[in-house]
């Protein structure tokens, strides 16, 4: 064995760790840059974002499918999130800390972590086949919100984790009762953790394709959709039909479209960066 | 003198084992009762029974019965319970807002007040009477987690005054505060005692001999001694008191 000195070993460990933040760093760069590079001609012609396909995809735009990935996230957003709070509310400051509780906290953890494509097939058996909602925005949506609700749970309440207990206690001491004390000291110093875990957790499911392939995606609609019931074209499921299903089609306009769809998420994201800057600037301890 | 409140037989258990073994006490109505007693003799576990905030642990279970005005506590809803029994905490907690909400909160959610004037009238007479409202007055709207920690803890007492409470639970209010603060926060206590009833828990035997009417001694989870404050402090009958107060142990 080599004996080395402080010196040197230490420089040698900086180094490693250095290079293990650069492999971590590039190859994200990279996906970015690329796509930027390749896709940035025919987004920054805005036709291609305003238009409907036509030609079988090979001529206009996406636009049906940026419309269908924002319904999709919106209407999940406005279902999950109160379904997913009030649950977090009633598992972290209501519910006894027994048995029952504890194999329900457990099972919500496992279930953040079931691969999608089990979501999906489950949303095909109970909304589109058993409920009869057919291929249809709704029964994406509720696929989409069964598998929201489990992080979103989670997320909420490591938030509400987070409001010091005694905060609680001081509050009940006055005679306050539980109700008000979480309407009024717990949920307005949570709901910045809240929202940045939920909307960063909604802008991973703006690229998700499996839990929508059999419950609400179309691979070619000539029109928007009038109401829940309508498919729609998703910006993911598009990008993959357009990449290996349509022969002939210009690798720019598959960039482009990949660059939509970054642009949603990186969107959501800064939203929630912002969000949370907002929301540390005015907290009072 | 009227009895404020009366305990009769209480045990207390955390995780079955018992903190607190049939205590009865009798606490009068505008008296300070002191608790002193080394750690773990069940003095806070007292204290958080009376107002029921142990209700709130799993682990925690009792016995016995605490009479409040001749009403078992355990019978009564908490929050009006706690409307009465108002109480202080070790560590000054004021909560998340500006000066001016910690004091309004609770009493606009109780209906105490209503109307804005009320409100202002409320809190300037509540920090009059902690001796606050000329350190603070200027700056009621900021945050009341910025002011010192003896403030602090004087304006959760103006605020448990907001609610306008008949007994204040203290629960060694001046472990965390300096000389001069703690003395702030005693003359506040004297000066309540002719409008509540006052049972303070204190590591500080001084403390207790200073402010107190009558003074309880715990040890191990037992009420050896309670007598006048002065006789305690001057002949104890039990040895072990005693050797507490004289600082032979504890």
């Amino acid at each position: 064995m080599i004996k080395l000195s402080p010196r040197l070993s230490q420089k040698i460990s900086y180094l490693l760790l250095f290079l293990a933040t650069v492999l971590a760093i590039v190859p994200g760069l990279l996906i970015i840059s690329i796509i930027i590079a390749k896709g940035k001609d025919v987004f920054f012609a805005w036709d291609f974002l305003t238009l409907m396909p036509i030609n079988g995809m090979l001529d206009g735009g996406i636009f049906p499918a940026i419309i269908g990935t924002l319904l999709l996230i919106i209407i999940t957003i406005f279902l999950s999130l109160p379904i997913g709070i009030g649950a977090a509310i009633y598992l972290n400051e209501y519910a006894k800390d027994n048995l029952l509780t504890r194999m329900i906290k457990l099972s919500i953890v496992n279930l953040a972590g079931v691969p999608s494509i089990v979501y999906g097939l489950f949303g095909l058996g109970i909304f589109v086949m058993y409920l009869k909602l057919g291929v249809s925005i709704i029964a994406g949506v509720l696929t989409l919100s069964v598998m929201e609700l489990p992080v979103i749970i989670t997320t909420s309440r490591s938030a509400l984790k987070s409001v010091p207990y005694l905060f609680r206690e001081a509050s009940l001491s006055l005679g306050v009762s539980r109700w008000d004390t979480i309407k009024y000291i717990v949920l307005p110093n949570a709901i910045p953790g809240i929202l940045t875990g939920v909307i960063l957790s909604i802008a991973r499911i703006a690229g998700e394709t499996a839990p929508l392939l059999f419950t609400a995606v179309a691979f070619y609609t000539p029109y928007l959709p009038h109401s829940i019931y309508d498919q729609v074209m998703i910006l993911p499921y598009h990008l993959y039909i357009t990449a290996t299903q349509i022969p002939n089609i210009g690798k720019d306009r598959i960039f482009a479209t990949a660059f939509m769809l970054l642009m949603i998420v990186l969107t959501m994201n800064f939203i929630a960066i912002i969000i949370r800057i907002y929301f540390r600037k005015n907290r009072k301890w | 003198m009227v009895n404020k409140i009366k305990v009769k037989n209480l045990s207390c258990y955390y995780n079955k084992q018992c903190v607190l073994n049939s205590l009865n006490i009798n606490i009068l109505q505008h008296e300070i009762l002191s608790i002193i007693g080394p750690a773990n003799s069940g003095k806070t576990t007292f204290l958080r029974t009376l107002n029921r905030m142990n209700d709130l642990n799993v682990n925690y279970s009792r016995k016995g019965e605490i009479y409040l005005d001749n009403n078992n506590i355990f019978f009564m809803n908490m929050e009006s319970l706690r409307k009465r029994i108002g109480m202080l905490f070790e560590m000054p907690i004021p909560l998340p807002m500006s000066i001016y909400d910690n004091i309004v909160y609770a009493p606009k959610l109780l209906n105490i007040v209503s109307n804005k004037s009320d409100q202002d009238a409320m809190v300037e007479k509540v920090l009059k009477n902690v001796s606050l409202w000329n350190e603070v007055k200027d700056r009621l709207n900021s945050s009341a987690m910025k002011i010192s920690g003896g403030q602090q803890q004087r304006l959760c007492i103006a605020r448990i005054l907001a609610i306008n409470p008949e007994v204040i639970l203290f629960d060694e209010p001046c472990s965390g505060l300096d000389p001069i603060s703690t003395a702030k926060v005693e003359e506040s206590m004297i000066r309540l005692k002719q409008k509540y009833t006052i049972v303070l828990v204190t590591n500080n035997v001084k403390q207790a001999s200073r402010v107190s009417d009558k003074t309880a001694f715990f040890l191990m989870g037992k009420l050896i001694e309670i007598n006048e404050t002065g006789k305690l402090f001057i002949s104890p009958q039990k040895k072990q008191t005693g050797d507490y107060i004289t600082g032979r142990f504890g």
